[in-house]
């Protein structure tokens, strides 16, 4: 299949997740491979619980604007089961692949009581029945076994490297996280991203609907 | 990417940056030699880059305590020939308006650049503002630009046409350009040998004489604006159909044209410059056309002022009509001058004008439904272990023990959350930086007249040094009767934890002399405790003392930020132990989860027990210190506190 | 069959009336009921609709005659002072909880005992200066139990210090307590287990309860510190007619008409001066400062007493035969008043009398008039 001529790729997450970083690193990676790239987040609120998205546009011809119209993104890089469906809601479409983390972080309606967190598995039906594919993993549990809790968002960031989504190869990626750490850190956050990249090369649905 | 990006110095390559990587790029290529700031979200990311490179390019920046100041800095070193940016969001200009206006009335000598993020939609901020009616009110240029890449080479720009034209230049950015990111090509970084001084015969005066002044130097920057560069036109010649456009908003009203198929019919401007307006430019192309689309964020600013043109050259442009906020075609969800654009809102107004059918993908929401009836709301939260919501429940509490009522008034910061759940709906105020003791001020006069419930104002450490201390000046003064409680994380947390004059330290890093909210509050002869809040029964008390008295009286509840705190500590392991958890029997009630309500504080379905999400603790142990049984315990690591 | 009640209804039944006493015990059993200064305040909603706060409050509905047969396993004989085994003239022996203690230092005396014979780990009792509002102590030795000596004349809320200690760890406790106090003590006790039972229901050992005829608000602190003119007061005490007060440079009086102002509403709707629940009640003897009144009136508190005379802690002497009709009277004056009040509608009924009591409580009058 031939490259589209622009990806439109969703990082999304709650404040806190480090999806600002991943979708840097995707973003450089990107460029760094000759690509015109936009991003396009807020951070603001970014520490403070709430939903937090980085539209990522990426394409050989021109640059985009910072946001994703609805219905048109290629990709979401899910950091939470909630939000990863939110997400896909406006913005996803029959063609667009799905990676998920599935450590849920709960809402403060749901904490109080007032709402309740959906089943897991209802979410990955739902996203499943509305998406090209959907990779769920636990990004989460597979951080902490690398050694860095909070690494869950190099261990997605491994995973869409290593979903194939764009032609660049893991080198750049792991390029890309090199300039940002040094020392144990790099190992450390090195670790928790080719997790990621196994995780995915494992995962046999993937296999089976990558085209 | 990120601070590195700022360092290459390879010119022509093209590097990833955000919007506000890229102003921070164009003001070290600009050769700066002063920067000052106060941090405000979009923009706060500018300063913080600024300060940490001020050593290698030998120039100075500045936290400043406020915007005013910053801009008077800032200001001064343009007189003294340095070019200077100072950064700031909207409401940094209301703070800064007063001088801003005397400043441009007074010209300056070196290029002065004031970078303002505006916030459509306002994704970090309380309000939303559109800054450029007071950047005309203070007769100054306003750029706009559309892209990161545009944002550093229209900083660069702005210093030379702020010199040319001794005016101070706005250089407006939204959100969508100051915290997206894009290929920037870097160019050289000029070395600066610039020795400032004042000549002995030059003078800043601010006459009233001088307005002709102003106005001419604004003719000046009308007749240039035609010829600035980042105006650009993409569509047909004589397009029937005319865009105008600026900023972020430029980039959707492209993809919407190309979205719905319109490239050989419908043309659009992009103005680089949206004050003075590019007027030959804009009568050159509304001549031909018959319908103008104004697509702009957040109010009509473009679109009031071309059509004020238009009206000027009516004869000309008849039979001419305009679509935009005014007309109503051009709305968000809320209505026309609210909210932000995005490429749908442009494509449903130009497919209205153009008469074709348009309407945006539903998404799966239908589908979705039939499996996840409902996606709950994600509402912002104080984070775990944030010593704000210790604060503020300790605050309640003591409320509800003095029983008379008593009013909390809000500030600005990570806080003003508190009008939510996350902080018991306990602030009944929230207005600018520092006016809740303002308010508070009024309030506590009116005990002779009636008003006989306990005023509290609530306000962060950065705030506090901000704005709250003329107010605190006044209630000494005045004899105002209230408690200021002032929230002291130890940084100025919302924008990103930046330092303030309370820590000893610097924009630049350097060590520098602490000045703590008491001392302040001792010189001014007010009362002043000081607490840790994660002391929850102990600061219930103190301030359920304090209510007790008379007068002003300052509570500092000092505790760093838990974001802060958690890093770089060894953590202890705080769990439940669930034998000992009683749930949601009386006695309790699931107080951690659905009262406290960190979010932290999970709740486990299965055993009907309260239980810790130990990825998203920041082990602060204040529900250790909460739950009546003693059910929530600590294990290893180092205690805080 | 009335509906089961709350924190909601505690709050406006008894918070929001006046009618709350203060003792506190409702505050700390959940951390949605707080206590600090001489205040008691629902802070939040708990969300449930029935609760222990509204069970245990001695200003919610409580069957009197039930309380005796509870407490005691009896009914009462005497309507006026209620269950007793002895009423005598007590003092304590030990030269320091003599003097430091109001009158006969008989209440320091006991605590003290009840610590140093592991009889309890702690014990729970008003504290602090003798000028300002008395905050909640929990002894765990003579010494901090004698820095509590000394009447209070405020109503602190200190029963919170219950749950508190209990918390701590402290698995048996003496409590020191107003009458209001002991009967909310001794609601908690009858409690039904189960989820969200409190632990401290089983951790009471004893309870001293004061004689108490009002307690005052806080706004007696500032008189008094007004008339101490600004020398720190070290003892406060009502002999007769006069509050006095003692300071350094000697003391001052203060008519008691000037502090009647100042007694808490809630006080005029209280059916108990003595502690009629308690094991031992302590009070004056309004008649010679050196001893005290001491009504002992459980088996526990008989065997108490019984051993700390036979220690020697403290000593005790017949009631003087001329003195105890003035005692009934005071205290069926008092019933007497108050049951009139609730007849007419204020306290929203807490008072769950039989018609033979009221009816004994006004032939008695006869008898011992």
């Amino acid at each position: 299949m031939a490259e589209p001529s622009v990806h439109n790729i969703i990082v999304t997450g709650v404040g806190g997740q480090g999806n600002v970083l991943a979708s840097q690193i995707i973003a450089t990676a990107a460029v760094n491979s000759g690509y015109f790239v936009s991003v396009g987040e807020t951070f603001g609120a970014s520490q403070r619980g709430g939903s937090v998205m980085s539209h990522i546009r990426i394409s050989r011809e021109e640059a985009y604007g910072p946001l994703i119209p609805r219905g048109k993104a290629t990709m979401i890089v899910g950091f939470e089961p909630l939000e990863t469906l939110r997400t896909l809601i406006p913005y996803g479409n029959k063609e667009t692949g799905v990676i998920m983390n599935l450590r849920s972080n709960y809402p403060l309606s749901v904490l109080v009581g007032e709402d309740t967190y959906p089943e897991i598995e209802k979410i990955k039906e739902a996203i499943a029945a509305n998406s090209r594919f959907l990779v769920a993993l636990e990004a989460t549990e597979l951080a902490v076994a690398a050694g860095v809790p909070v690494g869950t968002n190099m261990v997605m960031t491994g995973a869409f490297a290593g979903a194939g989504v764009l032609p660049i190869p893991p080198e750049t990626y792991e390029g890309v996280i090199a300039g940002l750490f040094g020392g144990e850190l790099l190992e450390l956050n090195l670790a928790a991203f080719r997790a990621g990249l196994k995780a995915i090369a494992a995962d046999q649905d993937l296999a089976g609907q990558r085209r | 990417m990120s601070f590195l990006s700022l360092l290459v110095n390879e010119p022509g390559r093209s590097v990833l940056m955000t919007g506000n990587e890229a102003v921070a790029r164009g003001a070290i290529e600009a050769g700066i030699g002063y920067a000052s700031s106060y941090p405000g979200s979009p923009t706060a990311e500018i300063l913080g880059n600024l300060g940490r490179l001020a050593g290698d390019y030998h120039f100075y920046a500045e936290w400043s305590v406020n915007e005013k100041v910053a801009l008077e800095g800032a200001a001064a070193a343009s007189f003294a020939g340095l070019r200077s940016i100072c950064i700031m969001k909207p409401n940094g200009v209301n703070v800064a308006l007063d001088s801003l206006a005397s400043i441009s009335q007074s010209g300056i000598k070196a290029g002065l650049v004031l970078v303002v993020g505006d916030d459509p939609a306002g994704h970090s901020s309380t309000n939303e503002e559109d800054s450029r009616y007071l950047e005309k009110l203070a007769h100054m240029p306003i750029l706009e630009p559309s892209t990161p890449r545009e944002a550093k080479e229209m900083t660069l720009a702005a210093f030379e046409l702020s010199e040319k034209i001794k005016l101070p230049v706005a250089l407006r950015c939204v959100t969508r350009v100051c915290h997206a990111s894009g290929n920037v090509t870097v160019g050289e970084i000029a070395g600066v040998n610039r020795k400032p001084a004042i000549g002995k015969n030059e003078r800043f005066i601010t006459v009233k004489f001088l307005h002709a002044l102003q106005e001419a130097k604004l003719n000046q920057v009308r007749r240039m604006a035609d010829a600035w560069p980042f105006n650009r036109y993409a569509g047909p010649e004589n397009a029937k159909t005319l865009v105008i456009t600026a900023g972020a908003s430029f980039m959707y009203a492209r993809e919407a044209v190309k979205e719905l198929g319109l490239e050989g019919e419908v043309g659009i401007l992009k103005l680089g410059i949206s004050w003075p307006l590019p007027e030959k430019t804009l009568l050159g192309r509304l001549k031909t056309a018959e319908k103008a689309v104004f697509i702009e964020e957040v109010e009509p600013f473009i679109e009031e002022n071309v059509m004020h043109l238009a009206a000027q050259h009516m004869m000309d442009l008849y039979p001419l009509q305009f679509y935009g906020q005014k007309s109503g075609h051009v709305a968000g969800p809320s209505g026309p001058g609210i909210g932000e654009m995005n490429p749908e809102i442009v494509a449903m107004a130009l497919a209205a004008v153009c008469g074709v059918n348009y309407s945006p993908p539903p998404g799966c929401d239908e589908s979705v439904k039939k499996l996840v009836p409902k996606v709950p709301q994600r509402d912002l939260a104080f984070c775990a272990g944030c010593p704000h919501r210790a604060s503020f429940w300790a605050v309640k509490s003591a409320l509800a023990l003095d029983g008379r009522d008593g009013v909390v008034l809000g500030d600005i910061g990570c806080y003003t959350m508190g009008v939510g759940r996350t902080g018991f709906n306990l602030l009944q105020t929230v207005h600018a930086m520092g006016s809740g003791v303002g308010m508070a001020c009024g309030l506590g006069k009116l005990a002779d007249y009636g008003f006989n419930q306990p005023v509290v104002a609530m306000v962060g450490d950065s705030t506090f040094y901000h704005a709250a201390i003329p107010a605190l000046v006044n209630a000494r003064y005045n004899k105002s009767s209230f408690l200021l409680v002032v929230l002291d994380n130890e940084t100025t947390a919302m924008t990103g934890h930046q330092p303030h004059p309370g820590m000893g330290k610097n924009a630049m890093g350097e060590e520098v002399v602490r000045m703590p909210v008491e001392s302040v509050a001792e010189g001014l002869g007010i009362p002043v405790s000081v607490h840790d809040p994660y002391d929850v029964e102990g600061t219930t008390e103190l301030v359920f003392h304090l209510l007790q008295s008379e007068g002003t009286k300052v509570l500092v509840l000092r505790r760093a930020c838990a974001l802060i705190a958690a890093k770089g500590t060894k953590k202890p392991r705080v769990y439940v132990d669930q034998e000992l958890c009683i749930g949601d029997s009386c006695g309790c009630n699931r107080f951690c989860n659905q009262t406290f309500s960190c979010t932290a504080n999970i709740w486990d379905v299965k055993n009907n027990k309260a239980v810790i999400d130990e990825v998203v603790c920041n082990r602060c142990q204040v529900c250790v210190s909460l739950c009546p049984r003693g059910a929530i315990k600590v294990e290893g690591g180092e205690q805080i506190g | 069959m009335s509906r089961k009640k709350g924190s909601l209804d505690l709050k406006q039944e008894v918070m929001d009336s006046g009618a709350c006493a203060n003792c506190g015990l409702c505050a700390g059993l959940c951390p949605y009921i707080k206590a600090a200064g001489e205040r008691v305040a629902l802070v939040h909603p708990c969300g449930l609709e029935e609760g222990n706060c509204y069970r245990l409050c001695p200003r919610t509905s409580t069957d009197w005659e039930q309380m005796d047969k509870r407490v005691f396993g009896r009914e009462r004989v005497d309507h006026v002072l209620g269950n007793h085994r002895e009423i005598v003239f007590a003092r304590s022996l030990q030269m320091d909880a003599a003097e430091k203690g109001q009158y006969g230092g008989v209440v320091s005396a006991l605590a003290a005992f009840l610590l140093e014979q592991g009889r309890v780990s702690g014990a729970v009792l008003a504290g602090g200066p003798a000028g300002e509002a008395p905050r909640a102590v929990v002894a765990t030795n003579r010494d901090e139990v004698l820095a509590c000596a000394g009447s209070r004349y405020s109503a602190s809320p200190t029963l919170s210090a219950v749950h508190r200690a209990v918390k701590e760890g402290i698995n048996s406790l003496a409590v020191v307590g107003r009458p209001c106090q002991v009967l909310a003590l001794r609601k908690m006790q009858g409690l039904e287990d189960g989820p969200g039972y409190p632990p401290a229901v089983d951790k009471v050992e004893f309870v001293i309860g004061l004689f108490c005829f009002w307690s005052l608000e806080t706004g007696i602190y500032d008189l008094l510190n007004r008339k101490a003119g600004g020398q720190r007061i070290l003892k406060v005490d009502i002999p007769q007619d006069f509050l006095t007060i003692t300071t350094a440079s000697g003391s001052a009086n203060i008519p008691v008409d000037e502090v009647r102002p100042l007694i808490r509403p809630a006080c005029r709707l209280c059916f108990d001066p003595t502690s009629e629940f308690a094991d031992v009640s302590v009070g004056s003897t309004e008649y010679d400062p050196r001893w005290n009144t001491l009504i002992v009136r459980s088996a526990k508190g008989k065997e108490i007493v019984d051993a700390a005379r036979a220690r020697g802690i403290i000593e005790t002497r017949a009631y003087p035969e001329e003195r105890l009709p003035l005692l009934y009277q005071a205290v069926r004056n008092k019933k007497l008043r108050v049951l009139q009040a609730l007849e007419s509608g204020q306290g929203a009924g807490y008072l769950q009398l039989t018609g033979q009591y009221r009816e004994a409580l006004q032939r008695e009058r006869g008898m011992n008039q």
